[in-house]
């Protein structure tokens, strides 16, 4: 036993009740995953039946119906769209804002911060039905261009908040030294303080994907039938008395499988990330 | 905080710091930030705005070009009386309250689980995280076939047991609300473990070094030591859990449109029902209004805390 565990007033009863402890969550929130991805590469028959069966033969034929037939594709490629374009804007118009009100002097730099935060903490729900009249008198409805500004509204208050806790960690002695070698301002943001907070960019970038990529409420409203995105997709699945179980976790597994990706390539900044820098991860 | 020098006072009197031209960088800050604070008031400030403005008109979604008939407070009035908002907020706030008090409280304990653990704490942490980018969606969808009274795995272990499958849990009036609270836990209980177990690694070595030395047991670190240590990621668990919950709408729409009858309706579903299905839209403005001002009582009231201890 090391002498972290004792000191932490580890026994090794105590241990062995943590270890079992902790399985039987990671059992917990396994199973439903594992579930709806074996019943993804079951036939039908070994679907449907009264006790668990796991001596099918795995079959694609549930992802070759999702992909080749429906609407699928096009909602999938609708989300991807849609979630490069809320990162493109969201970063671009967020991440110099941020760097102005950590890094220069901008009046009461303190309170745009926190109304920033109060943005964040707008319901969508109190906000989609004006967003609906809004986008209509636009011309922006059932537009992959309104669902794309929905997003961005609601995730530049997350990119500047993000952002600015990265900014803060760079050392602000390499912007200045640049400015005393003749730099602007400017470029002191863009070839020094940018380039090192990459990392964060991308973190943040993720956390802006998964916001689009699982937004439901705005692309239920905003979204027509040429415009709808993953979610819709698989809320249809869903609503209706589907028998489509193979098809419905096919497109359950593809929606998941890149958040898993982008979600395990940024545990480090994925907390304090969802809870906005407010706990450093 | 690094803009402390900034916030006091106004730009054009006071002498330059940190070695830079004041001015130069100035006009730099508001043309960087213009652009987001634009944005972000046209599609947040300006919907809320309007929103307030529309609730004072009685109209439908279905005459939004005709003249608006002017109801002032009216549609307050109703909001006041409504039987059917009484009914969603109640149930929103056990919702709330129950499902943030078990997310909160598992997720302690499994947090302190996990630092207990010596080794394969990276492979734990990789895999509670996931649950928490799965779309919400996606989740109800998982639920459905979990629970599926026929062929939902719940219901296939309790016939092997000797049972005769499963419970319908979304039609039933009395399991479709904690259903739902049951599909928010699984989801979001890892954003509570991450959290607080991201504290409690904050928490330096001499102090459990001292608690052992007086030979405090597991359970008197854990509440002595551990859980005054993480008051802090406590309240951002709470705030935003508490926030969320209060606004739910995805898992509710997609699993249970708030029935059998009105057994689990919501606030966030009952606004949107208004607009969408009866097209009350001055209503569902007031609605609106009423779920913002709502929910911002109970995030001032955990950001007052929160600031109190120097976080946010």
């Amino acid at each position: 036993m090391s002498a972290r565990a004792i000191s932490r007033g580890g026994t090794r009863g105590w241990r062995i009740a943590s270890y079992g402890m902790v399985l039987f969550f990671l059992a917990w929130v396994l199973i439903p995953i594992c579930t709806v991805t074996l019943n993804s590469f079951k036939p039908a028959t070994a679907i449907f039946t009264t006790t668990p069966d796991f001596s099918f033969t795995p079959t694609l034929e549930h992802y070759f119906n999702v992909l080749a037939r429906g609407n699928f594709p096009r909602q999938y490629l609708n989300s991807t769209l849609v979630a490069i374009g809320t990162v493109v804007l969201a970063l671009g118009f967020g991440t110099p804002a941020a760097y102005a009100l950590t890094r220069l002097p901008v009046h009461g730099a303190e309170r745009w911060f926190r109304a920033f935060l109060l943005a964040r903490m707008v319901p969508a729900v109190s906000l989609v039905v004006p967003l609906f009249v809004l986008l209509q008198i636009a011309g922006l409805k059932n537009t992959l261009t309104g669902i794309v500004l929905t997003h961005t509204g609601f995730t530049l208050p997350l990119v500047v908040w993000m952002m600015r806790a990265f900014f803060q960690d760079v050392p602000r002695e390499l912007e200045e030294a640049a400015v005393v070698d003749g730099a602007s301002r400017w470029t002191a943001f863009w070839r020094v303080a940018l380039p090192l907070t990459l990392p964060g960019l991308a973190a943040t970038a993720v956390l802006v994907v998964f916001f689009s990529w699982n937004e439901f409420l705005f692309a239920l409203v905003l979204t027509g039938p040429q415009t709808q995105t993953v979610p819709i997709g698989v809320s249809a699945f869903v609503g209706t008395v589907s028998v489509d179980w193979g098809g419905s976790s096919a497109a359950a597994v593809l929606a998941m499988i890149p958040m898993f990706v982008l979600g395990l390539l940024i545990q480090r900044f994925l907390v304090s990330g969802l809870a906005m820098g407010a706990v450093k991860g | 905080m690094a803009n402390t020098a900034i916030t006091t006072g106004g730009a054009a009197t006071r002498s330059p710091r940190r070695g830079y031209r004041r001015e130069d960088g100035s006009l730099l800050g508001y043309a960087m930030l213009a652009p987001a604070a634009i944005l972000v008031g046209i599609l947040i400030l300006l919907p809320l705005a309007y929103s307030v403005f529309l609730s004072l008109y009685d109209w439908k979604l279905l005459e939004m070009n005709r003249p608006k008939r002017w109801s002032g407070l009216g549609n307050y009035w109703k909001l006041i009386t409504d039987d059917g908002l009484h009914n969603a907020f109640v149930n929103t706030v056990i919702f709330m309250v129950g499902a943030v008090t078990v997310e909160l409280v598992l997720g302690f304990v499994i947090a302190l689980a996990v630092f207990h653990m010596t080794s394969g704490r990276r492979l734990a942490n990789a895999i509670i995280l996931l649950p928490m980018v799965i779309t919400p969606v996606v989740t109800a969808l998982l639920w459905r076939y979990m629970l599926d009274p026929q062929f939902g795995i719940v219901a296939q272990v309790m016939t092997a047991l000797g049972g005769h499958g499963g419970i319908d849990v979304w039609g039933s009036s009395a399991l479709a609300l904690p259903g739902l609270m049951l599909v928010d836990i699984w989801q979001w209980t890892p954003f509570a473990i991450l959290i607080l177990h991201a504290g409690m690694l904050g928490i330096s070595e001499e102090q459990f070094e001292a608690a052992a030395v007086d030979g405090a047991g597991h359970l008197r670190v854990a509440f002595s030591i551990i859980l005054p240590a993480i008051v802090p990621q406590i309240l951002v668990v709470l705030l935003f859990r508490s926030m969320d919950t209060y606004r739910i709408f995805d898992t509710v729409f997609v699993l249970t449109r708030g029935g059998p009858g009105v057994s689990s309706d919501t606030l966030g579903l009952f606004t949107f029902r208004n607009g969408f299905s009866y097209l009350q839209m001055g209503y569902a403005m007031a609605l609106s209004v009423f779920l913002l001002v709502t929910v911002s009582i109970i995030s001032a009231f955990y950001i007052r805390l929160l600031r109190r201890r120097g976080m946010l």
